[in-house]
């Protein structure tokens, strides 16, 4: 299969301080990626880098065999890269509605028109039709991870990148969460999820990668990766 | 922001009625000339006050540098009018083609900066061209340059005037939050990364949104000098100017459109009154200022609401 995503020898990282030291791996359309490592090893800068929230100091970052290392963050959105973030950053001044209207208008460049009938179609999807007109800041935190979803699928991305899309929910809502997700490859999104539920992981994901110290250390079988070595000693706070 | 069509229409209908009754007022001059100056005075400060409250109320840009466009404004009048003989309107219109290069080259810098930088810097630009414009001979430096027009309008025209550019700019503003961009305001005010991420072109519709307010507030510059007949480096630079703007926003409500609209008619009203009261009318507009920004945050607009 084709590789969707490519980063190879990526350094990056924030002023003078480096998270991402030559970080190579692929992900290849269809796939769901799974991400692992822990606290602090450049998870989430990693999705800085590939929506272009923070650009390279050098390496080289493909999408779709393009270079795009250096094209501004809504570029990539309008490409085809959709993201959530680990806290739900929605538009607190807007409804929820208006919150994936402007991802459909602006993101898969729709017009006002055909933006609303993609809004409303993913709001169905998602499960928060009936909250539509309700202020964004006024969700709770599980329909706020839903949101966030709704407003990365209305821009029409092939690919997802999803960050702790559980993080900070009660078992039953992250079980919600959790089989919303895991409806995407269903859908043929190619998705790459940072998650701390390893469990999830192992069985929602076709490949896993761990990442240390921004690195990847292992990529592979997700049952593989998990009783790797490497990934014992790391979890168990041995040094690698 | 919201689309509701039917209610819409209806108040699109009262608004249009309320123009024509304004317009026929100028145009016959039936409610006297005091009324109308006041009327002048209301459109030109709805005009700025919408301006700013598009820049900061909705797009998150606080500036203190307005006054900016409406010396060059005044003055590019001033120029052409007694300076190169020109009508006013070509005065008005080279103003606002000042106004909008300037604002277009400014935003390379200003595009760059957020929040407090932003607004520092919007001051400071104003602020050096007060100073530049101070020692200039080709504007006579502090001494001021006179506006020439002949015939010289009437109250009445520039009430009209300046009714039609205030409906314009309201117009504006609202049409512009009901399209695209003004998703991407609004967006980008909340969270300006989430908003890239999304596929807003941040920088695209920071420049668009911030020559607008350039463009309206360089034609409401150009009014009230026309109306006043003369300019000076401290009367057109003057950063009272935007914090008039800042009161008519707070005291109406920010990020609303009818916020600036009641805040304009307070701020007018009371400051003709205090006119009768020199070195008190900036304590108690202060002061008023604000008891609203603690008590009453969102503006006169929202707590009538609130009441209702």
């Amino acid at each position: 299969m084709e590789d969707m995503i490519s980063f190879e020898n990526i350094i990056a990282g924030y002023g003078c301080t480096r998270i991402l030291d030559n970080l190579s791996f692929s992900v290849s359309e269809g796939e769901v990626f799974g991400v692992i490592g822990p606290n602090g090893c450049g998870k989430t800068t990693m999705l800085n880098v590939l929506t272009g929230s923070i650009y390279p100091i050098s390496g080289s970052l493909l999408f779709k065999g393009r270079e795009i290392g250096t094209l501004a963050s809504h570029k990539r959105c309008r490409l085809g890269i959709g993201r959530t973030w680990q806290i739900p950053r929605p538009f607190a001044g807007m409804t929820v509605y208006e919150n994936v209207l402007t991802s459909s208008v602006h993101g898969a460049g729709l017009s006002m028109e055909q933006g609303a009938e993609k809004a409303g179609g993913v709001l169905d999807e998602i499960g928060l039709a009936d909250k539509k007109d309700t202020l964004s800041g006024e969700l709770t935190l599980l329909d706020r991870k839903r949101l966030e979803l709704a407003r990365a699928m209305a821009s029409d991305p092939s690919v997802l990148l999803l960050d702790e899309a559980a993080a900070g929910l009660t078992e039953n809502e992250a079980k919600e969460i959790m089989s919303l997700v895991g409806s995407l490859k269903e859908k043929h999104y190619t998705v790459i999820w940072i998650e701390h539920n390893i469990e999830t992981m192992l069985n929602a994901t076709d490949r896993l990668m761990c990442m240390a110290e921004g690195r990847n250390v292992i990529c592979g079988d997700p049952g593989e990766v998990m009783e790797s070595e490497i990934v014992e000693e790391l979890y168990l706070g041995k040094d690698i | 922001m919201r689309h509701n069509p039917a209610p819409v229409k209806k108040r699109a209908v009262l608004y249009i009625v309320l123009f024509l009754v304004l317009l026929l007022a100028g145009i016959t001059g039936f409610p006297g000339n005091n009324i109308l100056r006041y009327g002048f005075r209301i459109f030109l400060y709805i005009t700025i006050g919408e301006m700013w409250n598009l820049l900061s109320g909705y797009a998150g840009m606080t500036s203190l540098g307005q006054q900016a466009f409406i010396g060059l404004s005044g003055y590019s009048l001033a120029l052409a009018t007694t300076k190169y003989g020109l009508p006013f309107p070509l005065g008005f219109v080279s103003g606002l083609i000042i106004s909008f290069a300037f604002a277009f080259v400014l935003s390379f810098l200003l595009l760059r900066i957020d929040g407090m930088y932003f607004a520092i810097t919007t001051w400071v630009v104003a602020e050096a061209l007060g100073t530049l414009f101070m020692s200039m001979t080709y504007v006579n430096r502090g001494a001021g340059m006179t506006i020439t027009a002949t015939p010289y309008p009437k109250i009445g025209v520039l009430y009209v005037m300046a009714l039609i550019l205030c409906a314009l700019s309201l117009v504006t503003v609202v049409e512009l939050l009901k399209s695209k961009l003004g998703l991407a305001v609004i967006a980008m005010k909340d969270d300006k990364q989430a908003a890239e991420a999304t596929g807003v072109n941040v920088k695209r519709c920071r420049r668009i949104v911030y020559l607008i307010a350039a463009g309206f507030t360089a034609l409401a510059g150009s009014l009230f000098f026309l109306n006043k007949g003369t300019i000076y480096p401290e009367s057109g630079f003057d950063i009272g100017w935007t914090i008039s703007m800042v009161f008519i926003v707070i005291i109406g409500g920010s990020g609303t459109v009818a916020g600036p609209i009641a805040g304009s008619v307070i701020y007018v009203l009371l400051s003709e009154f205090l006119a009768h009261y020199p070195g008190w009318s900036n304590i108690i507009l202060g002061a008023l200022a604000i008891l609203m920004i603690l008590f009453c945050p969102q503006g006169i607009v929202r707590l009538r609401r609130r009441i209702s």
